[in-house]
C-alpha cells in the first residue's frame, strides 16, 4: 500500500488553480510554476516507469498498489484502487512528458487568455494520470469523464477558427461513447459476485469471474466507448474537426495521450475483463483495425493541408493498437498486444511532435495549407529539419523506435494468418504520402514574396526533445516490452489461449 | 429544549415583525436583514435539533422530529436564506419590500412544519402555509403582465392541488378513524383490497405530484417559474418542491409499504411511480431541449431531474413487499434523499446565477447568455459548474446521486429503468453543454461588464463549494441521507 500514485494524480490536480492564481498575477512566472508542477510530475512518472520496470508484476498483478475506501454504503462501494503494470506505466511517462512539451511550446502560440489555459492543461494531465493509474472501474469513469470537460473548453475557447463546431462534435461524440461505456460498468458490476467495481476482482484467482454468456454486451458497450476515443473508423469522424481546430499544444496531447486511453481501455477493460466475448469477436476488431490503418493513410494522402494530414496519421497509427491486441487475442503470440503498448507509446511522441511543428508553421506562416507553403528548407530550414525528422519517426523509418513497434505489430498481426501481411502497405503508404509532402512543402524553391520567420534556437531544441525517446527505445527496446510481456501474457492466459 | 418549536418561534416572529417595517413605510435592507438572521438562527436549532433528536411533546402526535423532517427542513430553510440574502440589493429598495420577506418567512414556517408533520392535518395545515404565501410571491412583479399570469396559474391549479389532498385526507380518515400518518398506514395495510384506499394513495401522488412537478402535473411548472421573479422560481425549484417529496415520503412512500392491491397486479405503488418517473424524465428532457427561454429551460430541466428522484421511491417502495430487496430500496431512497440536497443547491445556483443576468440585462433569452463568460465572469462559472453538476457530470456532486440511483434498479425488475435514466442523462448534456458553449465560446454583443455585487459572489461562492465538495467527498451527504432514510 502506497499513496504514491494518487500523488501522480493529485499533484497537476492540485496545482491546476495555483497555476491559475500565479498566471493571473504574471504571465512569465506563472508559466514557469506551470512547467515545474509538471516537471514533477514528470520526475514521479519517470519513477513509476522505473519502478514498474526494475520490478515487472507478474501477470495480473499490479505495482504501487494504493487503495483508499471513498464511498461506502451497503451494496455500493468505491475504492480509490490505484495500480499501474507495463500497459499503464509507459503511457503515464508519455502523459507526462508530453504535458511538459505541450507547455513549453505553449508559451509562445498561446498568447490570449493564459490564466485559464495552463490551469486547463494541468486539470487535463491530473485526469488523465487517474484514467491510467485508477483500478477501479467507478474511479475510472469519474477521471475519463473529467478528462472531457478541460479538452471540450482547450478547443472551444482557443482553438481556430471553427473551433465551436469542432468542441462540440467532439463533446458529444465522447459523451455518448462514454455513456454507452457506462452501462458497461454497470452491467459488469452486476455480473460479478460480490458486486464490484475493482477491476482486480474480475479475474481474481486467473479465471474471468463473469459468466462467458453475460459477456457480450459489457464488451461491446465498452468497446464502443473506446473505440470513440482512440478513434477507430466508423466512430473517427470527430477527429479531423477537433484535431485540426484545436491549438497545436492541444492537439498534440488530443493526438499523443487522449487517443491512448481508447487503446488502453480496450486492452485493459474490454479484452481483461470480458476476455471471452472479446476472443469471440477478436476478428470483427481486427478487421475494423486494418480497416481503421488503411482507412487513415488513405484519406490523409488526399489532405491538402498540414493538420489534417497529421490528424489521419495519427488516426492510421492508432489503428495498429486496435489490430495488435485483437491480434494477439486472436493468435495467443504475445508479438501483437506488445507491439500495441510499445505504439501507442511512440506514437504519442510522434504524432505530438507532427502536430507542434504544424502549429509553428501555422504561427510563423500564418497557414498550414501545403499548397501556399514552399520552400521551407530555406525560410524556415529549423522548422524544415525537424518536419522531415517527424516524418521520418512516422512513417516509421528505422532510427527511431516507430519502426520496431509497426514492425513487431505486423509481425503478431501475421501470427493469426499471413493474410495479413498485407497492413506491411500501410506503412508504405505513410512514406509515400509524408515524403510527398516534405517535396512539396520543404524541397521546393521558396516563392519570392514568402517571407516568414523560423522558429526561435530554443523551440526547435524543445521540439528534437521528442525524438529523443524514439531513439533511446530502438536501442533499449526492452524498457517497454520486458514490462509489457506479462501484460500480453495475462490477456492470452484470460481469453484461454495457450 | 424544543430545538424545532424554537425554530418556529424565530420563523413566526419574523412573520409576523417584519409587516411593520410596511406600517411606517420604512424602506431598506433592515426586514430583510432580520429575515436572514431569524433563519440562520432556525437552521442551527433545526442541525441542533438533527444531531440530536429532541421529542416534540407539547404537540402530541402532531409532529415528530426525526432525521428525515431535519434533512427536508435543513434544505429549504437553507434555500430561503439562500434567497432572502439574494433579494437584498433588489427588494430592499422596493416599497413593498417588508411584505416580500414576511410572505417568504410564512412559507419558510410552513415548510418547517410540513418536514416534521406526523399527523394529516398539520400536513395540510403546513402545506397551505407554505403555499398561499408564494401565491402572491409568484405575481409579486405586480407590473409586469407575465408575473400575474404565472401567479394566477399556479393559484388555481395549487388550489386544486390542496382539494385533492383533503379528499384524500377525508377518505383516509374514513378508512383509519385517525388522521395520524402511522394509524393511516396501519389502516391501509389492513384494507390493502379495498378500492377506496388505492383511491386515496393515487389521489395523494395527484396531489403531492403537483408540488413535486412530475408529468403529468407539471403544466404549471414552466410558467410559473418563467413569470415569477426569478428568486421565488429558485423557491420553487428547490425549496417547496422538495417540499412535495417530503409529504410524499411520510405517506405514499410509507403506505406503500405495506400496500399492494392484489397480489400479482401490474397496478402497483412501485409500477406506478416507475411510470410516472419515466415519463417525468423523458419529458422534461425532451421538451428542455427545445426551449429558447433560460428560465423555463431550468423548469424542465428541474421537471426531469423529479423523475430521477422517483427512481428511489419506485424502488423503495418495491423493496416493501420484496424483502430481498431490502438493501436496494435503502440505496434508492438515499440516492434520492442526496438527490434532492443536490439539486437544491444545483438549481439554487443555477436560477440564481440566472437572476443575475436577468437582474442586469432585464432578459433571460439563450440570447442573452452568449458570451457571458467575458462579462460576468464569476456567474459563467457558477451557472457552468451548476450545469454541469445537473447533467451529471463526476465529479460534481450530481453525478453521485444520480450513480446511486441507478445503481439501486440496475439489480431487479427495473433495469429498464436504470437505461432510461442513463440514456436521459447523456441527452441532457446536450442541452447543458449548448449554454456552457455560448457562455464560454461566443461572443458578446457589447463587452461592457455586468457589474456582480459582492453579496452575489458571496452565495455563488458557497454554492459552488457545496457542489464541488460534495462531489469530491460524497461520503458525507451519503451518510447524512441514509441517516434520514425512514
Amino acid at each position: 500500500m502506497t499513496p504514491f500514485l494518487s500523488l501522480l494524480v493529485l499533484i497537476p490536480l492540485a496545482g491546476s488553480p495555483l497555476s491559475y492564481l500565479l498566471l493571473k498575477r504574471d504571465r512569465a512566472s506563472g508559466i514557469a510554476a506551470t512547467l515545474a508542477i509538471a516537471l514533477v510530475t514528470l520526475g514521479l512518472a519517470v519513477y513509476t516507469f522505473w519502478n514498474v520496470y526494475a520490478n515487472v508484476p507478474e501477470m495480473g498483478q499490479y505495482a504501487l498498489v494504493g487503495s483508499y475506501q471513498w464511498v461506502g454504503t451497503p451494496n455500493f462501494t468505491v475504492n480509490l484502487l490505484f495500480g499501474v503494470d507495463g500497459l499503464s506505466s509507459p503511457l503515464v511517462l508519455a502523459t507526462a512528458a508530453l504535458t511538459v512539451f505541450a507547455i513549453i511550446g505553449s508559451r509562445r502560440l498561446i498568447t490570449q487568455g493564459s490564466p485559464p489555459y495552463f490551469a486547463l492543461l494541468l486539470l487535463f494531465e491530473g485526469a488523465i494520470m487517474g484514467v491510467f493509474t485508477s483500478l477501479n472501474l467507478v474511479v475510472f469513469y469519474v477521471f475519463w469523464e473529467l478528462v472531457m470537460i478541460p479538452m471540450f473548453f482547450l478547443i472551444g475557447v482557443w482553438g481556430g477558427d471553427r473551433r465551436r463546431y469542432a468542441a462540440m462534435k467532439f463533446m458529444i461524440f465522447i459523451f455518448v461513447g462514454s455513456t454507452i461505456m457506462l452501462l458497461a460498468f454497470l452491467a459488469a458490476y452486476l455480473d460479478v459476485s460480490p458486486f464490484s467495481f475493482d477491476i482486480t476482482s474480475f479475474a481474481s484467482n486467473g479465471v474471468p469471474a463473469i459468466p462467458d454468456g453475460l459477456q457480450y454486451f459489457p464488451f461491446f458497450a465498452s468497446i464502443i466507448g473506446f473505440a470513440v476515443k482512440l478513434p477507430m473508423v466508423p466512430f473517427h469522424s470527430w477527429l479531423p474537426d477537433a484535431y485540426t481546430q484545436a491549438p497545436a499544444p492541444v492537439a498534440v496531447l488530443l493526438a499523443g495521450v487522449q487517443s491512448a486511453m481508447g487503446g488502453y481501455g480496450i486492452i485493459r477493460i474490454s479484452i481483461g475483463l470480458f476476455p471471452y466475448a472479446a476472443h469471440e469477436w477478436a476478428w470483427l476488431f481486427l478487421v475494423l483495425g486494418i480497416v481503421t490503418m488503411f482507412y487513415g493513410a488513405v484519406v490523409a494522402l488526399l489532405a491538402k493541408e498540414l493538420k489534417r494530414m497529421f490528424a489521419y496519421t495519427s488516426l492510421n497509427h492508432m489503428g495498429f493498437v486496435m489490430f495488435g491486441a485483437f491480434a494477439t487475442v486472436i493468435s495467443a503470440n504475445a508479438l501483437g498486444m506488445e507491439g500495441a503498448i510499445f505504439q501507442m507509446f511512440v506514437h504519442a511522441f510522434t504524432a505530438g511532435m507532427l502536430f507542434m511543428i504544424a502549429g509553428y508553421i501555422q504561427h510563423q506562416a500564418g497557414t498550414t495549407e501545403i499548397s501556399k507553403l514552399k520552400g521551407l528548407q530555406n525560410v524556415m530550414p529549423r522548422t524544415a529539419g525537424l518536419l522531415v525528422a517527424a516524418s521520418a519517426a512516422a512513417m516509421a523509418l528505422p532510427p527511431f523506435a516507430s519502426f520496431l513497434a509497426e514492425l513487431t505489430v505486423i509481425a503478431g498481426g501475421i501470427a493469426v494468418t499471413p493474410y495479413t501481411a498485407v497492413t506491411v502497405l500501410v506503412p508504405v503508404l505513410t512514406g509515400g504520402y509524408l515524403l510527398w509532402m516534405i517535396r512539396r512543402v520543404v524541397l521546393t524553391p521558396a516563392p519570392e514574396h514568402f517571407e516568414v520567420r523560423d522558429m526561435p534556437l530554443v523551440d526547435a531544441a524543445a521540439l528534437a526533445m521528442y525524438l529523443v525517446p524514439l531513439i533511446i527505445l530502438l536501442i533499449f527496446s526492452f524498457l517497454i516490452f520486458t514490462p509489457a510481456a506479462p501484460v500480453a501474457q495475462w490477456a492470452i492466459h484470460l481469453t484461454g489461449g495457450a | 429544549m424544543d430545538y424545532v418549536l424554537l425554530a418556529a418561534v424565530a420563523l413566526g416572529a419574523a412573520a409576523l415583525g417584519i409587516p411593520f417595517f410596511q406600517l411606517y413605510r420604512a424602506r431598506g435592507p433592515l426586514p430583510g436583514y432580520l429575515l436572514a438572521v431569524a433563519l440562520v438562527a432556525a437552521i442551527i436549532l433545526v442541525a441542533l435539533n438533527t444531531l440530536s433528536p429532541q421529542p416534540v411533546p407539547e404537540f402530541g402526535t402532531l409532529l415528530t422530529s426525526d432525521a428525515l423532517g431535519g434533512l427536508f427542513a435543513l434544505v429549504t430553510l437553507s434555500v430561503t436564506l439562500a434567497i432572502t440574502v439574494f433579494s437584498l440589493p433588489t427588494i430592499s429598495s422596493r416599497a413593498n419590500g417588508p411584505l416580500y420577506y414576511s410572505l417568504l418567512a410564512f412559507s419558510a414556517l410552513g415548510m418547517l412544519f410540513l418536514s416534521y408533520a406526523a399527523d394529516l392535518l398539520i400536513l395540510f395545515v403546513a402545506w397551505e402555509l407554505m403555499s398561499l404565501p408564494t401565491y402572491a410571491l409568484a405575481g409579486f412583479d405586480k407590473s409586469r403582465q407575465e408575473s400575474n399570469e404565472a401567479s394566477a396559474k399556479y393559484a388555481i391549479l395549487g388550489a386544486l392541488s390542496s382539494a385533492i389532498i383533503l379528499y384524500a385526507i377525508s377518505l383516509s380518515y374514513g378508512l383509519a378513524g385517525s388522521t395520524q400518518i402511522s394509524t393511516v398506514v396501519k389502516a391501509f395495510a389492513a384494507q390493502s383490497t379495498d378500492p377506496l384506499s388505492m383511491i386515496a394513495i393515487l389521489l395523494f401522488i395527484v396531489g403531492f405530484g403537483f408540488k413535486m412537478s412530475i408529468v403529468p402535473f407539471h403544466m404549471w411548472v414552466p410558467d410559473a417559474y418563467e413569470g415569477a421573479p426569478i428568486t421565488i422560481s429558485t423557491l420553487f425549484a428547490a425549496a417547496t418542491k422538495k417540499a412535495g417529496f417530503v409529504a410524499a415520503i411520510r405517506v405514499v412512500l410509507i403506505a406503500s409499504t405495506v400496500y399492494t392491491v392484489t397480489q400479482g397486479s401490474v397496478f402497483t405503488i412501485p409500477n406506478i411511480f416507475a411510470v410516472l418517473a419515466l415519463l417525468t424524465m423523458t419529458l422534461g428532457n425532451l421538451a428542455a431541449l427545445t426551449q429558447k427561454s433560460m428560465t423555463r429551460l431550468l423548469a424542465y430541466s428541474s421537471i426531469a431531474q423529479a423523475g430521477y428522484i422517483l427512481i428511489g421511491f419506485v424502488i423503495f417502495s418495491y423493496a416493501q413487499s420484496n424483502p430481498a430487496y431490502a438493501v436496494d430500496g435503502t440505496l434508492g431512497l438515499t440516492g434520492a434523499l442526496f438527490h434532492i440536497i443536490n439539486h437544491s443547491v444545483m438549481v439554487t445556483a443555477a436560477f440564481l446565477s440566472v437572476g443575475l443576468v436577468l437582474v442586469a440585462l432585464k432578459r433571460a433569452d439563450l440570447g442573452a447568455f452568449e458570451g457571458l463568460a467575458k462579462r460576468a465572469p464569476i456567474a459563467s462559472f457558477t451557472l457552468s459548474v451548476s450545469l454541469l453538476a445537473l447533467a451529471g457530470v463526476p465529479p460534481l456532486n450530481g453525478f453521485w446521486s444520480k450513480l446511486l440511483l441507478i445503481l439501486s434498479v440496475v439489480n431487479g425488475p427495473y433495469a429498464w429503468l436504470a437505461v432510461a435514466a442513463v440514456l436521459n442523462s447523456a441527452f441532457s448534456v446536450a442541452y447543458y453543454i449548448w449554454i456552457i458553449k455560448r457562455m464560454y465560446m461566443d461572443e458578446p454583443e457589447n463587452r461592457e461588464r455586468i457589474n456582480e455585487p459582492l453579496t452575489y459572489i458571496l452565495i455563488f461562492a458557497v454554492l459552488t463549494a457545496l457542489i464541488i465538495g460534495l462531489g469530491l467527498f460524497p461520503q458525507i451527504g451519503i451518510n447524512f441521507a441514509q441517516s434520514a432514510v425512514p
